[in-house]
């Protein structure tokens, strides 16, 4: 690039000084690259795209609603509601219904609640009174109280003419006209069934006596028993016939 | 030529030497006595033509008269306790069921689809959870999104409520009869005993590991030695929809969604059951709904408010 070329051609000058700064910005360009590579330790780890934002959930984005740009909005109407949550537990509820109904004061739950004090315990002995048919007692020797509250019930034995007798009576039950407790084992039970007394050394036998003599205690005080006397008397009747 | 005319005519032509370019008819048989039976063209598909008996119309008219005159309702399985009799001590047996949110979602026309049936949907699910074009179905009718959907066939156009009642456990009235329809609990892979009620094999007289055995599958020479189609076997219990035909409707309690039916009825707890009235027994004397309540409203009042927001 001489002088003499310079003028000669007065515009010649002007392409070389474009040439001259492309060349350095080409040449600062490839400094600059060469900065930022020396900044990143680990380029596999830069990201190529912007980061998610805070409240970014990786779950929520792979539920297929959740991003529907672009679409069409479907609106979506309020629920109404909800039965299931006003009443948890149905089934709860009707048998409270029906305790609250067949046991209105409650008597019944309160003679076998785990909280009384005073409950009915196995080995005790109990007196059923029925609507239909003669009072039954006998020594209690299994309390049945499983899930289903409404079929609590309660396993009495007796000896009737020196056989031996059980009978389940279900507590809630209609017929059920009241249970009395006769006489409390004196030592608690420690057997929750006590079925062993199905073997002839622990049979307690008959308790026809000591009901018998509950009975007569109890009619001299104020709540006199004259149903189940009537109950007695017939029978013996009956029994005088049956003989005759 | 038709025969008939040809043996009018036989005394009127001369005899056959003199002219036997003549057809012969020979053989008088039932088609010649018997008028032509018509034969059906393609194109006559006229009104008064007889419904054939394995269609598509005949199905439904042989269904109709025993197809019930109401829809049914979607309840859930809550589980067992039993009712007393206050008069006669009578002890029975209860399933409690619960309806939650049940609701008409759609209905089922004989014209567009064939047959008449009430869409009722129960239950509810997040609107995330949902794809687009059930939420659209759900748009379309303008009511909330339903966990569970089923149809229930109704006999005519009178047996739809509007869609979007609100169904009720007062649909069903203290005393009438219901089926309950379900999926059975899964039994697994279970023998012919259990499945089939098979007798089984004797426990003694030399029996030897073969006591619930299911025993012979078929004859042998005689009967084509093969296991005819359809033999009981072995194989998977249960995990199928059965019906519990006519339980009993004890308690209703529409508060709480309550219905209490006498009996079992099939499936595991929480599992979703279908009501409706009891095909066996007489219709119940209902018109329901006594007065509707529809869920559409709340929707309608959002679609009014979300422009106004917007």
């Amino acid at each position: 690039m001489s002088l003499s070329s310079q003028s000669a051609r007065p515009l010649a000058c002007l392409k070389q000084a474009l040439r001259q700064c492309r060349a350095e910005r080409q040449q600062q360009q490839t400094r600059s690259y060469a900065a930022a590579a020396a900044e990143v330790q680990y380029p596999s780890l830069q990201t190529r795209y912007p980061l998610p934002a805070k409240s970014f959930r990786t779950s929520q984005a792979t539920k297929q609603n959740r991003f529907e740009t672009g679409m069409r909005k479907i609106p979506v109407a309020p629920q109404v509601p909800s039965t299931r949550k006003l009443c948890p537990d149905p089934v709860a509820a009707v048998t409270a219904s029906q305790i609250s109904a067949l046991d209105a004061t409650g008597a019944r739950t309160r003679l076998f609640s785990q909280e009384n004090p005073d409950r009915a315990r196995v080995g005790d002995i109990l007196l059923v009174r029925q609507k239909s048919g003669e009072p039954f007692s006998g020594v209690c020797i299994n309390i049945r109280q499983g899930n289903s509250k409404i079929d609590s019930a309660i396993l009495l034995r007796n000896n009737l003419t020196r056989v031996g007798v059980e009978m389940w009576y279900k507590i809630y039950s209609p017929n059920v006209e009241g249970i009395e407790v006769v006489q409390r084992k004196a030592k608690r039970a420690r057997r929750a069934r006590l079925y062993y007394m199905r073997q002839p050394r622990h049979d307690v036998g008959s308790v026809d006596n000591i009901v018998r003599q509950y009975l007569r205690q109890r009619a001299g005080g104020p709540m006199n028993n004259a149903k189940g006397r009537d109950a007695r008397s017939n029978k013996k009747k009956n029994n005088k016939r049956g003989r005759n | 030529m038709p025969p008939r005319q040809a043996t009018t005519r036989l005394f009127a032509l001369p005899p056959r030497f003199l002219c036997p370019s003549l057809p012969v008819t020979q053989t008088r048989t039932i088609r010649s006595i018997l008028k032509p039976i018509p034969k059906p063209s393609r194109f006559n598909a006229s009104q008064s033509l007889p419904v054939l008996g394995s269609s598509h119309t005949a199905a439904f008219e042989r269904k109709e008269h025993v197809m019930p005159l109401r829809t049914g309702a979607l309840a859930i399985k809550k589980g067992m306790t039993a009712i007393f009799d206050p008069e006669t001590a009578k002890r029975t047996p209860c399933t409690v069921l619960q309806l939650d949110r049940c609701q008409v979602v759609s209905h089922k026309r004989r014209d567009v689809h064939g047959y008449w049936a009430v869409q009722v949907g129960a239950g509810a699910k997040e609107a995330r959870n949902v794809t687009r074009p059930e939420r659209g179905h759900f748009a379309a009718q303008g009511v909330p999104l339903s966990r569970e959907l089923a149809e229930f066939r109704v006999k005519n156009e009178a047996g739809l409520p509007p869609i979007g009642s609100k169904i009720t456990a007062d649909l069903f009235i203290p005393g009438q009869f219901i089926d309950a329809r379900a999926n059975r609990r899964g039994m697994g892979f279970e023998g012919g005993m259990k499945r089939h009620n098979f007798s089984g094999q004797p426990a003694s007289h030399g029996n030897s590991l073969a006591h619930r055995l299911m025993g012979s599958s078929g004859g042998g020479q005689g009967s084509g030695s093969r296991v005819l189609p359809g033999k009981k076997m072995p194989g998977r219990m249960g995990g199928e929809q059965m019906t519990v035909a006519n339980l009993k409707v004890m308690q209703v309690d529409k508060e709480n969604g309550i219905v209490v039916v006498a009996g079992a009825v099939p499936g595991p707890k929480n599992c979703v059951v279908k009501l409706q009235d009891a095909i066996k027994k007489p219709w119940p004397d209902a018109t329901w709904p006594p007065a509707i309540e529809t869920v559409t409203e709340p929707l309608r009042e959002a679609t009014e408010k979300a422009p106004a927001a917007a």
